[in-house]
């Protein structure tokens, strides 16, 4: 759309504005229907002291007399007008201004605003009246703009100048060096001078040569070498007091020692002090190189070194530098010992005798070098009183790696971009690094550029759906004009010039890439790996969704009704591992693994708990699991939904039809005792749970009765009644009086007891809120999350922060999460998270409100906060590796699934064991070792049991490497436990400190007895072998395998446990009775076999099947 | 030099900690690099900031192309500023460059530092014989033909590519301070950065080091964060940050911010 001229008239100077005029009376005079950049050029060159015309005979690089090739630019500027489509028949009077030279102008406009002599001046403006100011474009800027349109820069080139060249000349008159109205850079401070960038080296810089000075432009780069700063360093050594004989270290020292000493004979002025102008340089590289070698004798060095003695004593300058060369001769083995002292000693002596007049200087290329010399000298820092300068700089092996002057492209910004065929024949346009298009790449980018140029802003996505490019390729394409975008807010014009440059360098590629079949530049293929990173999650996640809604329609109903039966089976018996696995398989494999687990657990259970359930789910009604089945794949987010889906079908189930039934079957699979009080606590369950739908969006207290509540969530977590008591009447209390409160609810759990912890507030949430989905979990402590994975926890996939979540704070996670609804908020190791975290913490707390990064506040009202410490009361850390446990929490929650491998040996009294446990040919190394044992009758005590298993276990390292990971384990909780005293800092705890007494409720937890689970686990396992064996049998387990038990006990409560041990176990036994004849001294040994990593194990605690050897 | 060294390079104390942490930025960027860095330090430490004489923040008259030919100059002005500031003691983060300036000022003025933290440090750019450096000759010749021929394009590549991660808002932040180097200084002080050699100095270096490098890092291969950790004189551990980019501290700051503090407390 072109612009009248009246408007663009309202943006200029006076002196513009009749330039303006004028190119709007040619463009009349030809019949144009538009004033275009063209003919404002043609208006520039023919107004009276053209500035424009004055800038032409003023570029320096004419190949051409000046006249010339503005006779040359004239008659190239007419061609183009002429070749411009005129309209004889309808004339305007006053052809509107066209887009792009009207994009000039306003590119101009807003270099104005932000030149900084200007800006205060508009910001002055710009307060005073509300509107926004109008910049008066000055002639120069807006020659400086009209430059950059293509058109125009291939016009000049046709002529044989460039218009950056052109450019600079505008923006430099002369007898002026101070432009001040070059481009600033739109820097956030504002200089005190003019954003000179040209010509200002001289000024700053008094040491430069005078040349420098000089009319026009020299170049900067030449005037310090890196060798020359080297040069000067070593100097500055040399006239130190002490340690005075520079040693030249780096991997380019020979060449900086070499410019030196050039140097310091070309008496180097300016660059050494001048204590040092008139030294001597003697080099004994080579005679001490051939002596230590032995390939000359020890008269000729002594000769040299009198040499060097006379020189020092009749030297008229200021000393003598004494060369011993590259160390690297005198560090080598060959080095003949005694020679080498020599060389030494002589030295020092000669350094004692002249101090003051004589320099020792030498070179290593590493230190490693140095470091062998050191190892035969060690006093040799002092003999020679030297000094180590690190070398760092690396001497240009290529004069072509230095800048060449047609860097000045660059300096102006907006100069360079439009790499035009034309340059080509400009002397400098080598610099281009991708010129060289096709010339169908050339046409196809110059149709672009144009159109981008002519039309503004041209939907370039649209253009590139029309050529026949692969999309990945447009697609990268597209990300490098993506790149381009944040300087959209700068200027537009700019953003057209880089646009332009976009297509340019797209075409550049996609011509080297296709039609010279020649490796992609360096920056293409980059390009590819940056756009590459979308989502994976969500396209795994739609192909979660597919799977889904495959499933629903590839099964029957009575297939889906089973499976639905199933997943609900397991979600209704809060198995933490099932609900991760739902999270991660779909339907289908769920079903399928639904199906695997029963399969395989007929085969060792008691067909108690899965097919009673199945059996009576089996008769529910078609519509309700189907609807779950809707839920799972209609709702937009993927796999939760699923989940969701089915937590909801749990509800639906529940409420909708008998209320006892699927409540009383979940806890079946659980907690046998309870099953006296089945049918009041289903009760509550409905009840709470009838409730959730209507309520649940208000307020979480909504359970009446605290006694329920208190029974439900006893039953779930099943230990640390106290600390529920706890929480259950804080609750209550909140809601008898919760008007004129806030509604948010603070809890500090404390002490040990991690799971516990979690799993009261997984209860909370799933009573409170009806399912888990509204539970945000985040452990603040910064190295349980990265350095070790704690697999346990790993299970659960709730809405847990992982810092592997790119680009989102913990912060933003939560305040995302807070402003969703309300949730229960459930943050570990409080007392370890980082001070900003720590900082939001206490501002919610105060205040009900948490905000973000940003700024922005979210509501907390309506959410329940559950922080966590592993402190005590009193700030003193709760240490479960005390004497007093044997196994710590730390390490339960570490065990890892391994498959458990059965050993069998032969106890032969001592010493003779070792042999014949080989001779019989079925022991392990670990049979070897001296042994005390578990006697099945009891007489050992448990406790000295663990001790010698864990003694088997460390000296069976030298034999299995096996072992090696569990070493480094070990090692791994020193370091951490030390971390750990050390990260939590005084200030820490003082926030902590604070923070708890603002906080509604602290609780204490208790530690989890795993001593005792211990001793009853191992009593289990006794007692199983002695019924199957019988009493003459010895058990020996690993404390990997207890430790992997507990974990299992730890997570999924005693009677799993129990139950294997009941059925694998002896299973296990029963196998090995049979393959070997196990007579009266037999010894059984429990390892964990790590032969697989644990990456391909499943984690699972409790193997199916035990190993035997 | 004195007090106007400090007003023009910026330095900025922050926080109210005992110890004092030094937070310097690499190539392209400035001090402002470390905004979400900050925060997490400031309650612990007393920290120290400032712009390196070739960002875009400082007025560019301070450059003095005569001075800043080496890495040493560099290392010459983080000392003053250190001096000035009454520093005895500190741990040092220091980016790219910064990181070289880091391992100097140490070889110069051990016992000023107690720990130096190194993020996509590298020895030397230049592939050499048996070093892995990440580039060719041919290949730097390149990148500097690509600069100084035209800036802005090439700023416009080189974010995207540094930054690495698929987080517009670093690559956005990045492309802009590195704009706002003026071409000339951003080309010379590539120029300085590439004809660095770092490797034989390595081995004088006895302040522990911790080497924090990304999973994937356009220019500093994972070799040469192993090099780094066995050539460095003093205890040095490597941190593996599982993000990819030149720029953690832009891309993955809460990332960062773990394996900063677990260095800093090793």
């Amino acid at each position: 759309m072109p612009t009248p001229v009246s408007a663009a008239r309202a943006c200029l100077t006076q002196e513009a504005v009749a330039t303006l005029d004028e190119a709007v009376a040619v463009a009349r005079r030809r019949g144009h229907a538009q004033t275009t950049s063209l003919h404002m050029v043609s208006s520039l060159l023919s107004i009276p002291n053209s500035s424009l015309r004055e800038a032409c005979t003023r570029t320096r690089n004419n190949a051409y007399s000046t006249r010339l090739q503005l006779k040359a630019l004239e008659l190239s500027l007419s061609v183009s007008l002429d070749r411009l489509p005129s309209s004889r028949t309808n004339k305007v009077e006053e052809p509107p201004v066209s887009n792009s030279l009207m994009a000039a102008i306003k590119r101009s406009q807003a270099n104005q605003r932000r030149q900084p002599e200007n800006f205060s001046f508009y910001q002055q403006q710009y307060s005073s009246c509300s509107s926004v100011p109008v910049v008066k474009v000055e002639l120069r800027n807006l020659i400086i703009s009209i430059l950059d349109d293509p058109l125009v820069s291939r016009v000049l080139g046709e002529a044989g100048f460039r218009s950056c060249d052109i450019k600079i000349a505008t923006l430099r008159p002369v007898n002026s060096f101070h432009g001040h109205h070059l481009f600033g850079y739109s820097s956030r401070y504002k200089r005190p001078q003019p954003p000179l960038f040209l010509c200002n080296f001289n000024s700053s810089d008094s040491t430069s040569e005078v040349s420098m000075t000089s009319k026009g432009f020299t170049f900067p780069f030449m005037g310090g070498f890196p060798g020359e700063e080297n040069s000067r360093r070593i100097g500055e050594i040399m006239v130190k007091d002490k340690k005075k004989n520079p040693l030249l270290l780096g991997v380019s020292a020979s060449d900086a020692l070499r410019s030196f000493l050039e140097t310091v004979q070309k008496k180097g002025e300016g660059v050494l002090p001048t204590r040092l102008i008139e030294l001597n340089v003697i080099c004994v590289e080579a005679e001490i190189s051939r002596f230590v070698n032995g390939d000359c004798d020890e008269e000729l060095i002594k000769l040299r070194f009198e040499e060097v003695e006379k020189l020092v004593q009749n030297s008229v300058g200021s000393g003598v530098v004494v060369n011993f060369g590259d160390l690297k001769a005198m560090g080598e083995e060959s080095v003949c010992v005694d020679a080498l002292r020599y060389v030494v000693c002589e030295l020092g002596r000669l350094l004692q005798i002249h101090a003051g007049k004589l320099w020792l200087i030498g070179a290593a290329a590493s230190y490693e070098i140095y470091y062998r010399f050191l190892n035969r000298n060690p006093s040799i820092e002092k003999d020679w009183d030297l000094e180590i300068l690190p070398i760092t700089s690396l001497r240009f092996s290529t004069e072509g790696s230095f800048p060449r002057s047609s860097l000045m492209e660059s300096f102006v910004p907006l100069g360079g971009f439009f790499s035009t065929p034309t340059d080509m024949k400009s002397p400098f346009s080598s610099s281009y690094l991708n010129v060289v298009r096709c010339h169908l790449c050339n046409e196809k980018c110059e149709q672009e550029v144009t159109a981008l140029s002519n039309g503004g802003v041209t939907d370039l996505s649209t253009e590139k759906n029309h050529s026949s490019l692969p999309s990945w390729m447009q697609m990268t394409e597209n990300g490098a004009l993506n790149g381009v975008a944040p300087l959209k807010v700068k200027d537009d014009g700019m953003l057209l010039s880089a646009k332009i440059a976009g297509v340019q360098r797209k075409w550049d590629g996609i011509c080297k890439h296709h039609h010279y079949n020649q490796p992609l530049p360096k920056m293409n293929s980059h390009q590819l790996t940056f756009q590459f990173p979308c989502v994976p999650g969500t396209q795994v996640a739609e192909k979660r969704k597919g799977n889904a809604s495959n499933d629903s329609s590839n099964h029957t109903f009575a297939s889906s009704t089973e499976c639905g039966s199933k997943n609900k089976v397991q979600f209704l018996s809060t198995d933490l591992e099932q609900i991760s696995s739902l999270k991660t398989h779909s339907p289908l494999d769920v079903l399928s693994e639904a199906e695997n687990r029963k399969i395989s657990s007929k085969s060792y259970e008691k067909p108690s708990a899965v097919e009673d359930e199945s059996a009576i789910l089996k008769p529910n009604p078609l519509k309700s699991s189907s609807a779950s089945i809707n839920n799972g794949h209609t709702s937009p987010t993927s796999t939760t939904s699923v989940t969701r889906g089915l937590s909801l079908h749990m509800l639906s189930a529940s409420t909708g039809r008998e209320p006892g039934k699927p409540v009383d079957q979940c806890r079946v699979g659980r907690t046998k005792e309870f099953s006296g009080s089945l049918s009041t606590d289903a009760d509550t369950f409905s009840g709470i749970i009838s409730n959730h739908p209507t309520h649940s969006s208000s307020c979480f207290f909504n359970s009446k009765d605290p006694k329920m509540l208190y029974k439900a969530l006893v039953e779930r977590v099943g230990q640390q009644e106290e600390a529920i008591r706890m929480v259950v009447e804080t609750i209550v209390q909140r809601q008898t009086k919760i008007a004129g409160r806030r509604g948010d609810l603070w809890f500090n759990f404390q002490g040990p007891d991690r799971l516990g912890k979690k799993r009261l507030v997984v209860a909370l949430c799933e009573i409170l809120y009806g399912s888990t989905e509204s539970l945000v979990c985040v452990d603040l402590s910064f190295k349980e999350a990265m350095s070790h994975t704690d697999t346990l926890f790993k299970l659960q996939g709730m809405n847990t922060y992982d810092v592997t979540i790119r680009g989102k704070t913990i912060i933003d996670y939560l305040a995302e999460n807070l402003s969703k609804k309300p949730s229960v908020v459930f943050l570990e190791n409080i007392d370890k998270a980082d001070p900003v975290v720590q900082n939001k913490l206490s501002h919610a707390v105060s205040t009900g409100r948490f905000s973000d990064l940003q700024g922005r506040e979210v509501n907390v009202r309506n959410s329940l906060f559950v922080t966590t410490t592993r402190f005590m009361e009193g700030g003193q850390i709760f240490s479960s590796s005390q004497e007093t446990t044997k196994y710590s929490e730390e390490n339960i929650l570490r065990a890892k699934g391994w498959p458990i491998r059965m050993l069998i040996g032969i106890d032969l009294n001592d010493d003779l064991t070792s042999q014949n446990a080989t001779d019989k040919g079925f022991s392990s190394p670990i049979l070897m070792s001296k042994r005390k044992l578990i006697g099945t009758d009891g007489s050992t005590a448990p406790c000295g049991g663990l001790e010698t298993t864990k003694r088997v276990h460390k000296a069976s390292n030298s034999f299995l490497d096996l072992n090696l990971p569990a070493e480094e384990s070990e090692i791994w909780d020193t370091c951490s436990a030390d971390l750990d005293c050390d990260s939590i800092s005084e200030n820490s705890r003082s926030w902590l400190e604070d923070f708890i007494q603002q906080i509604d409720k602290m609780v204490v937890f208790k530690p989890f007895d795993f001593d005792g689970l211990a001793d009853k686990i191992l009593a289990d396992m006794k007692e199983c072998l002695c019924k199957v064996v019988g009493t003459d049998c010895l058990l020996e387990t690993e404390p990997e395998v207890i430790e992997q038990l507990l974990a299992a006990t730890y997570l999924k409560g005693c009677e799993k446990v129990e139950e294997w041990i009941q059925h694998v176990l002896k299973q296990g036994f029963i196998a090995a009775r049979k393959k070997f004849n196990h007579n009266a001294c037999s010894v059984v040994k429990l390892v964990s076999y790590k032969g697989i990593s644990p990456e391909e194990t499943p984690q699972i605690l409790l193997p199916a099947r035990i190993m035997t050897n | 030099m004195g007090q106007s060294l400090l007003e023009a390079l910026h330095v900025r104390v922050e926080g109210s900690g005992k110890k004092i942490l030094v937070l310097a930025h690499g190539f392209g960027t400035d001090q402002s690099a470390w905004k979400h860095i900050l925060p997490f330090f400031v309650r612990d430490y007393r920290v120290v900031l400032y712009d390196l004489v070739c960002a875009g923040s400082v007025n560019p008259e301070t450059f003095n192309f005569c001075r800043y030919t080496s890495l040493d100059a560099y290392v010459d002005d983080l000392l003053h500023i250190l001096d000035a500031l009454g520093v005895d003691r500190c741990a040092y983060v220091g980016h790219s460059v910064s990181a070289m300036i880091g391992i100097l000022a140490s070889i110069r003025r051990p016992e000023l530092f107690t720990k130096l933290i190194l993020i996509g440090a590298s020895p030397r750019f230049l592939n050499d014989e048996d070093y892995h450096g990440g580039f060719e000759q041919g290949e730097i010749e390149e990148v500097l033909l690509a600069m100084e021929s035209n800036y802005e394009a090439w700023v416009n590549g080189f974010a995207p590519l540094s930054v690495g991660a698929d987080v517009p808002a670093a690559v956005r932040e990045f492309s802009l301070t590195l704009f706002n180097m003026r071409p000339d200084i951003a080309l010379f002080v590539s120029q300085t950065v590439f004809s660095s050699d770092l490797r034989g100095v390595l081995g004088l270096v006895k302040v522990p080091c911790s080497i924090i490098q990304t999973a994937k890092d356009v220019s500093v291969p994972m070799s040469v964060a192993t090099y780094l950790k066995n050539q460095l004189g003093g205890l040095s551990t490597v941190y593996m940050l599982d993000t990819e980019g030149h720029l953690p501290h832009l891309t993955a700051p809460n990332m960062l911010v773990e394996k900063l503090r677990l260095a800093l407390s090793g």
